[in-house]
């Protein structure tokens, strides 16, 4: 077994901590980075399942230790518009965090089958969907996504069912056109061919026109069936008038149709049914290839972008219960902790401050003050507020906005518009140059003129101009996805493989985000547990890596308030206390430890420690062979910034830095001509995610980051950055390619065309093979890169 | 040549039975997944299923 097996978690893929949990799989002890994994794997083993490791080509995702609790799911008020109730059980549709490959979806259906109760299962691994059917008198359903929670697919309630429905029929309907057009077009090809190998004329008249008529027998339906979206294509975009694409196809495959038939009915020297079959035959292929890369690509996305929490916080008999969001009803006080998106729409009670971008698109944060209205969707910044619900589920503004946002999906790159527009222009001069050539060939030879000209029509059709690039973008997106990485602007990529500067942030990034406690100090009356339940009280709202140290807490503080770079402030108790620096939450000296008081008193002071992430070291090693310059820009204290600076080999690096010092060291690093990649995860880095010129976020990391960031990496592995870098590089290249390609081809084939060594039958062979073979190139990208070992 | 009135019919009659075929997998939804199903040829079911373990306390 290779190295990366043994630095690697065998379940997850994910670096192995110090101490990895043991489980003995084939014979062999694999290593696992934490009990979730290990249950995961060993549950599969007993299961019998454990082919699903021989098969899969993907690390499964990694499995939450603490099950998580899906009893609420059970609840009708909850099932209600999600189930359907029918005569043979319920069933469900549920999305699937963390399925990768088809082994997954094997693994998915292997393991639910098994469960008492269960009718039918249906995982697809390239919608991320699960459709479960289930004996609702022997099974729950919550006891049905606790085995898929357990394995390490978190599920979700999935939204737009009726849009996946509408995808799966368009879809068909195009494999049918599809493939209509290619049995229709090798008969209407072979019938022509009888035409063409009769070369001295030796066909008695009536059996050639028996052999036209059947031409035009097999190619009516691959025209007018198959060819419809080019035609309805044709009439939207003549409606708008802006002839595109489109237009020249439909009118090359219409014309060479309508004049075929009419040479048949009276019994003219050619007919050209091959060249329209063939046409709209290869066309559609290249369509359905490019329809494909581009479906991988956003489904996973949609996956994954829910802006609305799937959980909210709502106030009830017993302090604070986690409900699904489909539970609030209007008139419920619920709670949002910083960096949390707002569930539902609601009138404020305290002053609070949001980010409206999703919403708005503007995104510095608006002040809202208590009795105003905020959004679903909106994100809670720098204090956590309370609001009362007014609208929920689909009577929001962000589910208004739905369309909109799915709009924003389809919206194409920088460099995709230009293709398009280049193309659009292309077409009007080559209606321009047909119809020259057509009349200069009136003149010299009229029998010819009207092949001649459909030939230059047909052979420099731009097709391949306006595939190039978003076929390549479409499979470097898949790509993306199955890396585990999710691209949220369409212009992310392109920037990413511009960068030569790479600006990293220490906590979360570089260091793995959840710091140990290693030592407690008191001051106060308060003894060791009183001060760790005061600190974890003022970290429970806050969202902060920092968190996770002081373990649980029973309740939240009040008006709890950021003060980035410094620490955090709120009321416990009565008490308004500080966490933070020295020099913030006690007037001491500043430290680097993390103190605990009044501002002025201390109270405790807490050591903590985080550790770096495995492959920080070997990532900066990779990242600098590229060619990138790392840069090091943290708020955290000088000593254990220089600490990892050091131990990940960094030269350059400033620490005590606020988020205001990071961003103008970003700007200042543009101003010298450098082009910045963020990495960052925090709440801090939001502003700095956004300023620099392509950013990635960790998934880790405060929601809020996320949508500040270009890119986000959904898996822990660092490691990730280089892969997409070098990948962004080759999706660069293989644009550049497929456009060199496509202008040359157009520029020579035009010439050629026009003095006629080109008949129509020919044009649409080339025509086609070019579109082709840049759709083949774009799918290079698709192809994974190869794990380090 | 008479030969062809025969032929060709036929073939056309092919043709038309090709394509309802192809249609009909379609709608039932044949290519709706074209991933997950070769890998389930690739293990055999022989084993005898263990009994499943009791995971919920």
């Amino acid at each position: 077994m290779n190295r990366a097996l043994a630095t690697a978690c065998h379940h997850c893929g994910e670096p192995l901590p110090a101490t990895p949990v043991l489980v003995e799989l084939d014979g062999q002890a694999r290593a696992m980075c934490c009990n979730g994994c290990a249950a995961a794997a060993a549950w599969i083993r007993d299961a019998g399942l454990d082919d699903y490791y021989r098969l899969r080509q993907a690390p499964g995702a990694r499995v939450d230790e603490a099950a998580a609790d899906y009893r609420s799911w059970d609840r009708e008020d909850v099932q209600a518009g999600h189930v359907e109730h029918g005569s043979d059980g319920d069933r469900i549709t549920v999305v699937v965090e963390g399925m990768h490959c088809a082994a997954c979806a094997w693994l998915i259906d292997r393991a639910l089958q098994r469960e008492p109760g269960m009718r039918e299962v249906s995982a697809n691994a390239v919608t991320g969907r699960v459709r479960l059917a289930w004996d609702p008198a022997r099974t729950k359903l919550s006891a049905l996504l606790q085995r898929l929670a357990a394995l390490g697919y978190r599920p979700h309630l999935a939204r737009g069912e009726q849009a996946e429905r509408e995808r799966r029929r368009e879809r068909n309907r195009l494999i049918i056109r599809l493939g209509v057009a290619a049995l229709g077009a090798t008969q209407a090809m072979m019938f022509s061919e009888a035409l063409y190998l009769d070369t001295a004329r030796e066909m008695p008249d009536a059996t050639r026109d028996f052999f036209r008529w059947l031409s035009f027998l097999t190619s009516t339906p691959v025209v007018f069936f198959s060819g419809w979206p080019f035609l309805a294509g044709m009439l939207r975009e003549l409606r708008l008038r802006r002839p595109g694409m489109d237009t020249l196809v439909a009118t090359s495959v219409l014309l060479a149709y309508f004049a075929s038939l009419a040479e048949t009915l009276r019994g003219g020297v050619h007919v050209w049914f091959d060249a329209a079959v063939m046409f709209v035959f290869f066309l559609l292929a290249a369509r359905f290839l490019e329809r494909m890369a581009r479906r991988k690509a956003s489904a996973r996305l949609d996956t994954l972008a829910r802006a609305q929490p799937a959980l909210a916080w709502r106030e009830g008999g017993e302090g604070l219960e986690q409900v699904p969001v489909t539970a609030l009803q209007a008139g419920d006080r619920v709670r949002v902790g910083v960096g949390e998106a707002v569930p539902a729409d609601g009138e404020l009670e305290t002053a609070a401050s949001f980010d409206e971008s999703l919403l708005t698109g503007e995104s510095a944060p608006v002040p809202r003050q208590a009795g105003e209205t905020v959004y679903a969707g909106s994100t809670c910044r720098e204090s956590a507020c309370w609001l009362r619900v007014q609208r929920t589920g689909s009577d929001t503004r962000l589910s208004q906005l739905a369309r909109t946002v799915e709009q924003a999906q389809a919206q194409r790159p920088r460099l995709a518009q230009l293709a398009e527009a280049v193309s659009m222009r292309f077409v009007l001069f080559l209606f321009a140059a047909a119809l020259a050539t057509g009349l200069v060939w009136w003149q010299l030879q009229p029998g010819r003129a009207f092949e001649i000209a459909l030939a230059v029509l047909v052979v420099s059709c731009p097709c391949a101009l306006s595939l190039a690039v978003p076929a390549a973008l479409a499979t470097a997106h898949g790509t993306l996805a199955r890396m585990g990485v999710l691209a949220l602007r369409p212009d992310g990529l392109d920037a990413l493989a511009n960068a030569d500067t790479v600006v990293f942030d220490k906590t979360g990034t570089l260091t793995l985000g959840q710091p140990q406690l290693r030592g407690v100090q008191c001051f106060g009356a308060e003894g060791r547990e009183a001060v760790l339940a005061l600190a974890a009280s003022l970290e429970l709202g806050a969202g902060h890596p920092l968190a996770h140290a002081f373990g649980a807490s029973a309740s939240a503080a009040e008006d709890l308030q950021a003060h980035p770079g410094l620490g955090i402030e709120g009321r416990v108790d009565g008490r308004v206390l500080r966490l933070g620096r020295a020099d913030f939450a006690a007037g001491r000296e500043d430290d680097g430890a993390l103190w605990l008081g009044d501002g002025r008193q201390a109270l405790a002071r807490f050591e903590v420690a985080d550790a770096l992430r495995p492959d920080a070291a070997a990532t900066v090693a990779r990242l600098r062979e590229l060619g990138l310059r790392p840069v090091l820009l943290s708020g955290d204290a000088a000593a254990p910034v220089a600490d990892v600076a050091a131990a990940v080999g960094i030269d350059d690096h400033a620490a005590r830095l606020s988020p205001e010092d990071k961003l103008a060291r970003v700007r200042a690093l543009q101003a010298q001509g450098h082009r910045v990649l963020m990495l960052g995860d925090g709440i801090n880095d939001a502003p700095v995610l956004a300023g620099a010129d392509v950013s990635v976020a960790m998934a880790g990391g405060a929601p809020l980051a996320h949508r500040a960031a270009d890119l986000v990496l959904t898996g822990t592995r660092l490691g990730r950055v280089p892969q997409v870098l070098e990948l962004a590089r080759r999706s660069r290249r293989v644009i550049r390619q497929n456009l060199a390609w496509a202008m040359a081809y157009n520029l020579i084939a035009l010439p050629f065309a026009a003095v006629g060594w080109v008949t129509p039958g020919l044009a649409a062979l080339g025509m086609a093979a070019s579109s082709l073979l840049v759709t083949g190139n774009a799918l290079r990208l698709g192809r994974l890169p190869a794990e380090p070992a | 040549m008479t030969i062809l009135l025969f032929l060709i019919p036929i073939s056309l009659l092919l043709l038309a039975v090709a394509i309802g075929a192809f249609v009909w997998a379609v709608r039932k939804g044949q290519f709706d997944d074209l991933d997950t199903p070769p890998l389930d040829m690739l293990r055999d079911d022989d084993r005898p299923m263990p009994p499943r373990p009791d995971e919920r306390d």
